[in-house]
């Protein structure tokens, strides 16, 4: 479903990813991890054409995501890190906006709402402009539109930041089940715990490298974890 | 999904209080302007009807007098004002709307407010054609300079693209969207601008002018389309609002303020025109034989000869007419040549002016908008030129009636030979009928043209700047 082949990009003399293979499958959720300037934001802005690559290619759904853009897209929802959002329009309108946009089915008013209720948004704030909302609540609209627009593959990079940790577990929840309907998730996060909880693969990112990529289920928690510091410390 | 961003974009220049609050102040000035025009137009028409009535009225009861002496004794001629003049006054202000018509001179118009114009009275000019030439270019920079700039800042673009949302799609909705926010201040303000023409000038005047107003909305919606293209446009290349506001305002103060006192300086250095008191002077010359032409005593001569030679005598007392009305007819044909020759060359170096003007123009759309606009209203000018035409050949028919009564009935009393009434009420009264909208067209076929190519321009810009949307 997404799929990098000898995909690379570098910025002048700095190379901030160098040339990665990945594909991820179906029902696969994989985890990026990595220190801060590792990579995994210009991973996922390759897989949506928002910067060319260097070399290689970046396909969604078997779409070259540089040659065929507009129409890899249909096949992808993306929620960046922060959220953003119209101000002067109500959650519940920048739902609406956006999945229109979305080019998906037409929602009624009712299942817009369920949308933002699944996402976690409270009720009274559904109504109001998003400039009075917190970081969590726009990440929440973000969720809502994601899963609004039913895509076959997720791009997610540090959704979860600004959640509140009940916010984010249910989040994860929300993850499998979009994993055991078939959508392939790509996902860059700090978090290592909800990495191992929600992810079936994991890959550590240094310097542009992928320098480890493995499967959740064949490793503890605890092993993850030292896993990660010992690439940081070489 | 076009009409879902349209739809949006509407929602939420809506709720944008800059674009209310400039939008609310452009409404407000325009319905001012319309007042003043309205009663400014109504008065004024209510002057000059009575005041031509008046002068026609004294024409005909001046009471028992030589002609010649009715010649002098003269009447006004007062340029009506057509419906659209309640939008745009044009030159009238300087050029004057009123032309006394006498014996051996061609008049300057007068009442020319500019002239002696108080600072009130100036601040009373605030014009319709003003508000929608200068402010709603501003009102449209205020709507879209953060068109997608303000995206790319808040990061909803990025948010869009994601979507697979194509740029060009995105463009045509936003601009969809600027329509009918645009709308929200344009429809009001013409039903204004309606009422203030049909207030001013009744409905069968109006009616007529149905025509002008149809070129005139068509070339302001021309106008109003390339500041809509060219704030997309900027807005779509800016990386920030506030960079797409500087330039879009730059662009303003070249359009508004800098390109039309560039065009006057540089037109007046290339062109010049003489100045008023030249103008007298040269006439004043040219009418005692500096012209080239014979001295006044050496034509006198040369008539008297010609008219004796012509009429089979050798002294004129023996003529059958009164001679004092051939030779004042012949000082009449003699003065009219140097008119022609002067005011045409006026005229022309007008003309020539207002051709440059229209090159200038390409740079700044405001400099084709205006001569259409006063072209329009019937009040820039050319319409000025033809009413003083018609007003010159009314003088010239009167002064001829004149002089041939004088000849043909004064024999031996010349100056003492006295009509009546009777024969006042022979002369035709003066009537004008102003030129269609065709002929208005036509003289400023060039501006529209480049009304048309500057908005063509513009939309071809901004459909490319569009289809090349960076996300940062
Ligand atoms: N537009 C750019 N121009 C130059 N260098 C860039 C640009 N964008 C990213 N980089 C560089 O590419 C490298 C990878 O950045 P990237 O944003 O992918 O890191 P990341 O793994 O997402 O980090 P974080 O955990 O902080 O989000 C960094 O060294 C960064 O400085
Ligand atoms: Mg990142």
């Amino acid at each position: 479903m997404l799929e990098a082949i000898a995909l690379s990009k570098t910025y002048g003399a700095h190379t901030a990813l160098h040339p990665l293979d990945l594909k991820i499958e179906p029902g696969e959720v994989y985890c990026l991890l990595g220190a801060n300037g590792a990579g995994k934001t210009t991973t996922i802005n390759l897989f949506l054409n928002f910067v060319e690559p260097t070399a290689g290619q970046a396909k969604i759904a078997g779409l070259d995501v540089t040659k065929q853009s507009i129409e890899s897209k249909k096949h992808v929802a993306y929620i960046p890190e922060t959220v953003m959002l119209y101000r002067n329009l109500t959650g519940l309108e920048n739902l609406e906006y956006f999945t229109a946009l979305a080019g998906v089915e037409k929602y009624s008013e009712a299942q817009l709402r369920g949308f933002l209720r699944d996402a976690g948004l409270p009720q009274q704030a559904e109504d109001k402009r998003v400039g009075v909302y917190s970081k969590g609540m726009r990440q929440k609209v973000g969720i809502a539109i994601a899963m609004a627009k039913k895509a076959g593959a997720l791009l997610l990079d540090e959704p979860t930041s600004g959640l509140d940790p009940k916010a984010s577990n249910e989040f994860s929840e929300l993850l499998k089940r979009m994993s055991g309907d078939g959508v392939a998730i790509l996902m860059a996060t700090h978090d290592l715990f909800r990495a191992k909880e929600c992810g079936t693969r994991v890959g550590i990112m240094k310097q542009g490298r992928m320098v480890a990529s493995l499967s959740t289920s064949e490793i503890g928690h605890a092993d993850l974890e030292r896993l990660y510091l010992q690439h940081m410390h070489d | 999904m076009t009409q879902v961003i349209a739809r949006k974009e509407f929602i939420e220049m809506l709720r944008d209080g800059r674009v209310r609050w400039t939008g609310g102040i452009v409404l407000v000035l325009l319905a001012v302007a319309f007042l003043t025009g309205w009663t400014r137009h109504h008065e004024l028409t209510r002057q000059h009807s009575a005041a031509q009535e008046a002068t026609r009225k004294h024409w005909l009861t001046q009471g028992k007098k030589n002609p010649h002496s009715a010649a002098h004794y003269g009447i006004y001629a007062f340029k009506p004002k057509l419906p659209l003049a309640v939008l745009d006054t044009g030159t009238e202000p300087y050029t004057g709307v009123a032309v006394w018509l006498e014996a051996h001179k061609q008049n300057e118009f007068k009442y020319r407010p500019a002239q002696d114009a108080t600072i009130l009275a100036r601040f009373g000019e605030l014009t319709a054609a003003a508000v929608m030439q200068l402010l709603i270019p501003l009102l449209i920079i205020i709507m879209t300079f953060g068109a997608f700039a303000g995206e790319r800042e808040q990061g909803t673009l990025r948010q869009l693209l994601s979507l697979g949302v194509p740029a060009r799609r995105l463009a045509l909705g936003k601009a969809l969207g600027l329509l009918a926010g645009l709308g929200v201040y344009l429809v009001p303000a013409v039903l204004l601008g309606a009422g203030a023409i049909l207030f001013a000038s009744g409905t069968v005047e109006s009616a007529a002018s149905a025509p002008r107003a149809i070129w005139l909305a068509l070339a302001y919606l021309l106008y109003f389309f390339t500041f809509a293209a060219i704030g997309l446009s900027v807005s779509a290349w800016a990386r920030t609002p506030r960079l797409s506001l500087i330039a879009l305002i730059g662009f303003w103060i070249v359009n508004c303020l800098v390109a039309p006192r560039a065009a006057v300086d540089l037109v007046k250095a290339v062109r010049p025109t003489p100045t008023a008191f030249d103008f007298a002077q040269n006439i004043a010359a040219d009418l005692a034989g500096g012209d080239g032409h014979a001295t006044p005593a050496a034509r006198a001569k040369q008539l008297e000869a010609r008219v004796l030679k012509q009429y089979g005598v050798s002294k004129l007392e023996d003529l059958p007419v009164s001679f004092a009305g051939i030779s004042l007819q012949d000082g009449e044909e003699h003065g009219n040549a140097v008119f022609d020759r002067r005011y045409g060359e006026l005229w022309d170096a007008f003309d020539s002016q207002n051709q440059m003007r229209n090159w200038i123009a390409i740079a700044a759309p405001l400099l084709a908008i205006r001569p259409v606009s006063m072209g329009m209203s019937g009040t820039d000018t050319a319409h000025h030129r033809d009413f003083a035409t018609a007003a010159e050949t009314y003088r010239r028919d009167l002064n001829r009636r004149m002089n041939d009564e004088l000849r043909d009935h004064g024999k031996g009393k010349d100056f003492g030979h006295l009509v009546g009434d009777d024969f006042w009420s022979q002369v035709p009264d003066f009537h004008y009928i102003a030129p269609d909208a065709s002929w208005a067209v036509r003289n400023h076929a060039v501006p529209f043209l480049l009304l048309l190519t500057s908005a063509v321009a513009a939309g071809i810009l901004c459909y490319r700047t569009a289809s090349r949307l960076r996300i940062e």
